[in-house]
């Protein structure tokens, strides 16, 4: 592929594509001082290597990334080299516009994408939580960059289909790869360990069947199947489990009110939260916690 | 007849991964069984704990389902309920009884420094003698020791030292109390006198009031809370037994009950135990004595390196067919290792991945494939793998072998009763083994002990006699001479490599 830089506002071929901020592919061939410090913004970034051998820091992380390389920058992360300059070598860019960290998930964000907005969301959460920014040895991710690029500029029927199919595609791999990457696909107990340890941190969170399963790298009727034999639980039933534990630990404690733990462990209101509760602990929670705070061992 | 109601006993199951509910009818028949699991957490490296509130709703939740789903509906009346639980876990509460922090279960190693320094102290015999306890980083009595010295706000904070049992039994009935097998587990009880044992109290540096009340197997912690019987669908006056540990349920459940019978356990990790009216007194402190009932102990060791080893293996080397199948990977990685000759043609393994602890009681152990030649292939492995876990379980047995006679084997768990397992636990020892596949042997022994409780038998041994074992598995004679060639290796490597097991660990 030649060198080439599309850039919205400036560039005709983004023009019906409001969401490609910017796409390009650029060989380097000499170093210049100060060209690539660390920036932020607002897009999702995916840093594609084609040739030579760049180091950069993401979040402050040191990784060194070779061709196939994919890097994969959130919005508000920050990303550049700690030396300053771009290495030597070839590579190609995609900045998206695509909010990650807001777990509402915008139509607006949505529309050029076939993506069903359950999924996005799903996407984004998968997205947001993953710590493994560099997916090593993506051969795949090549075809579509070269594929994305000559759709923009040879324009034939049906190019804007193609090229949000293109994008779909790519976030699409992306999150497959990231969620095998996190978890061995062998070692069911410790993924499952893994995934409780992400509810946990964040039990305010609607999680939904599909989410917990796209977590582990399963479909959900096969993740539900497999809790079910592990756990003895269905998904959302060990997920109240959780959220139950949680909430008791709360009431045993002066400081949190009721509403204030039933939001926090993840239930829509504290009369679902109080339903619950008595559902699964013969209690409600006030009630709770007044026996077992008024209790006095000494 | 048609408003006769059925009894019923509910066994309810502590164990490490999962909690267990039974329901067994009064002639011990399984009606039905449900299960729940919780995590392990290990914020660190050592560190093994529970989230108390978790095992304790997944218990409820568990038992609600099964009465509400399989024992209501089927008009069975239940008589009474029945706890077991794994050993050695310590729960640090307030003094309101709130947790301060999760529970350390059985697997914590925290304590590895404090269980050297007393193993080579003078108290280490005495301790032993008293407690019956092996000197290990998994007894309660480390446990404390370790947060007095390292985690000194929990430690003034606490107001009790519990079991998870204790902890789970005082939330449905308000009652602090622990059984004498959980207690003769913690390394604090005197196993001879049934007391706590003021030495090893003022060691850990607490004293009694520190820690629940001690009670036989068979007493009452009193009626469950109003609330529960509501929740659960119970009678007033159902009555609830503190019952006794997963290890001494798990070895009247297998019916052992003479003194010339052993029974192994292998699940992740395992046991060979024994059964008598006295504890079994090691000069080298290897073996754990265990209280069932008075004059009956349960005498045995543990090892760290059971079914978790091989599962490792299939991780690591086996073919899946689907994500997480790795059921299919270990079946099939077992009928590879069939088509290798017993004794893998000289290739040997140590399976100490996990460290060990019977019989050679060595945190730093490690794993080891030995006597490697140009001619092994992946069968070989597979194959020395599954036997060097056996050695293992074996080399238990043997020290066992210097104070009792043993005759006969009852194995069980998810590893041993694989059948080629036991077929090889059958040629090592070169003694005939029983099966019991049918039912949960921690679940049987608390239905019996239920049972004679409740006056159905006249004594445990009547209970214990009524467990049938009816697969029998022969020793093959020449393939035990084959093995014992081996073992003899085997056992002179694990003991001679410990300067260089020390030297690796301080490295890795």
């Amino acid at each position: 592929m030649n060198q080439f830089l599309l850039r919205q506002g400036s560039s005709d071929e983004l023009q019906i594509f409001s969401h490609i901020v910017e796409f390009a592919l650029k060989r380097n061939s000499s170093i210049h001082l100060n060209s690539f410090t660390a920036s932020s913004s607002d897009c999702i970034r995916f840093y594609y290597v084609l040739d030579g051998k760049f180091e950069w820091f993401i979040q402050q992380e040191h990784y060194i990334l070779y061709p196939s390389d994919l890097a994969i920058i959130l919005p508000g992360q920050t990303f550049g080299s700690e030396k300053g300059y771009l290495d030597i070598g070839t590579l190609c860019w995609l900045h998206l516009e695509f909010e990650v960290t807001s777990s509402k998930i915008k139509a607006e964000h949505n529309k050029w994408s076939s993506i069903s907005p359950a999924e996005t969301g799903t996407i984004k959460k998968i997205l947001a939580l993953n710590n493994m920014p560099v997916i090593s040895r993506f051969r795949e991710a090549g075809p579509v960059f070269q594929n994305l690029r000559s759709e923009l500029y040879s324009q034939q029927l049906g190019y804007s289909t193609r090229v949000n199919q293109l994008l779909d595609e790519l976030l699409i791999m992306v999150t497959r790869l990231l969620t095998k990457q996190n978890n061995s696909q062998r070692d069911f107990p410790q993924a499952f360990l893994k995934l409780e340890n992400t509810l946990r941190r964040n039990l305010s969170h609607q999680w939904t069947v599909e989410e917990m399963a796209a977590l582990v790298g399963l479909g959900s009727t096969a993740f539900t199947e497999k809790v079910k034999s592990f756990t003895g639980f269905s998904p959302l039933n060990y997920l109240i489990n959780i959220r139950i534990s949680e909430a008791i630990k709360l009431l045993k404690r002066h400081d949190v009110n009721v509403t204030s733990i039933a939001l926090e462990t993840g239930f829509y209101s504290s009369q679902h939260f109080s339903t619950t509760f008595k559902k699964l602990t013969g209690y409600t929670p006030s009630q709770f916690r007044k026996i077992n705070l008024s209790s006095n061992l000494l | 007849m048609m408003n006769t109601k059925t009894n019923c006993i509910i066994t309810i199951e502590l164990g490490t991964n999962a909690v267990r509910v039974h329901a067994f009818d009064l002639d011990g028949n399984t009606i039905a069984s449900m299960k729940g699991s919780y995590p392990t957490f290990h914020s660190q490296p050592d560190y093994s704990e529970q989230d108390p509130e978790q095992v304790f709703i997944t218990m409820l939740y568990v038992l609600k389902n099964l009465l509400t789903e399989k024992i209501h509906p089927k008009k069975y009346k239940v008589v009474c309920i029945c706890f077991s639980a794994s050993m050695h876990s310590v729960l640090a509460i307030d003094k309101k009884g709130v947790p301060l922090g999760n529970a350390i279960t059985w697997a914590d190693n925290r304590g590895k420094k404090e269980a050297q320094e007393l193993n080579r102290s003078a108290l280490a015999k005495k301790f032993y003698q008293a407690t019956g306890t092996p000197i290990h980083p998994m007894s309660p009595l480390i446990k404390i020791k370790w947060m007095k010295a390292h985690s000194k706000e929990t430690f003034i904070q606490t107001s009790k030292f519990l079991s998870i049992k204790t902890y789970i039994i005082q939330q449905l009935t308000g009652e602090y109390m622990i059984d004498y097998s959980l207690a003769s587990a913690t390394g604090l009880m005197n196993i001879h006198t049934m007391k706590w044992e003021s030495d090893a109290l003022a060691y850990a540096g607490i004293n009694s009031d520190r820690l629940p009340a001690l009670v036989p197997v068979f007493s009452s912690p009193g009626q469950l809370k109003k609330e529960y019987q509501t929740l659960l669908g119970l009678a007033y006056g159902t009555k609830i037994l503190i019952g006794s540990s997963d290890g001494c349920l798990a070895t009247i459940g297998s019916g052992v009950w003479n003194k010339d019978e052993a029974v192994i356990t292998i699940e992740d990790s395992g046991a060979v135990r024994v059964i008598g009216n006295k504890p079994l007194k090691d000069a080298k402190r290897r073996i754990f004595n265990y209280i069932l009932t008075e004059n009956c102990f349960i005498s045995g060791g543990p090892t760290n390196n059971g079914g978790v080893v091989f599962e490792w293996f299939a991780k690591q080397f086996g073919d899946f067919s689907g994500p997480f199948d790795l059921e299919f990977s270990m079946e099939s990685l077992i009928n590879e290792a069939s088509k290798a000759e017993a004794g893998s043609d000289g290739l040997l393994f140590l399976p100490y991945l996990l460290g060990e602890r019977a019989p050679i009681w060595n945190p730093n152990a490690k794993g080891m494939y030995f006597g490697l030649n140009i001619k092994h292939e992946r069968q070989h492995f597979i194959r020395s793998t599954i036997e060097g876990i056996l050695y293992e379980i074996y080399s238990i047995g043997k020290l066992l072998g210097e104070y009792r006679s043993i005759k006969n084997l009852s194995v069980h768990g998810s590893f041993a009763s694989l059948p080629f397992c036991t077929q090889l636990i059958a040629d090592i020892y070169n003694k005939p083994v029983s099966l019991r596949k049918t039912a949960d042997s921690v679940a049987s022994g608390a239905f019996l002990l239920s049972a004679t409780e409740m006056g159905i038998y006249g004594n445990l041994a009547e209970a214990v006699k009524t467990v049938v074992l009816p697969d029998q598995y022969f020793p093959k004679k020449q393939q035990h001479a084959v093995y014992m060639k081996y073992f003899k290796i085997f056992e002179r490597l694990s003991t001679k490599l410990a300067d260089e097991f020390e030297d690796i660990s301080n490295l890795q």
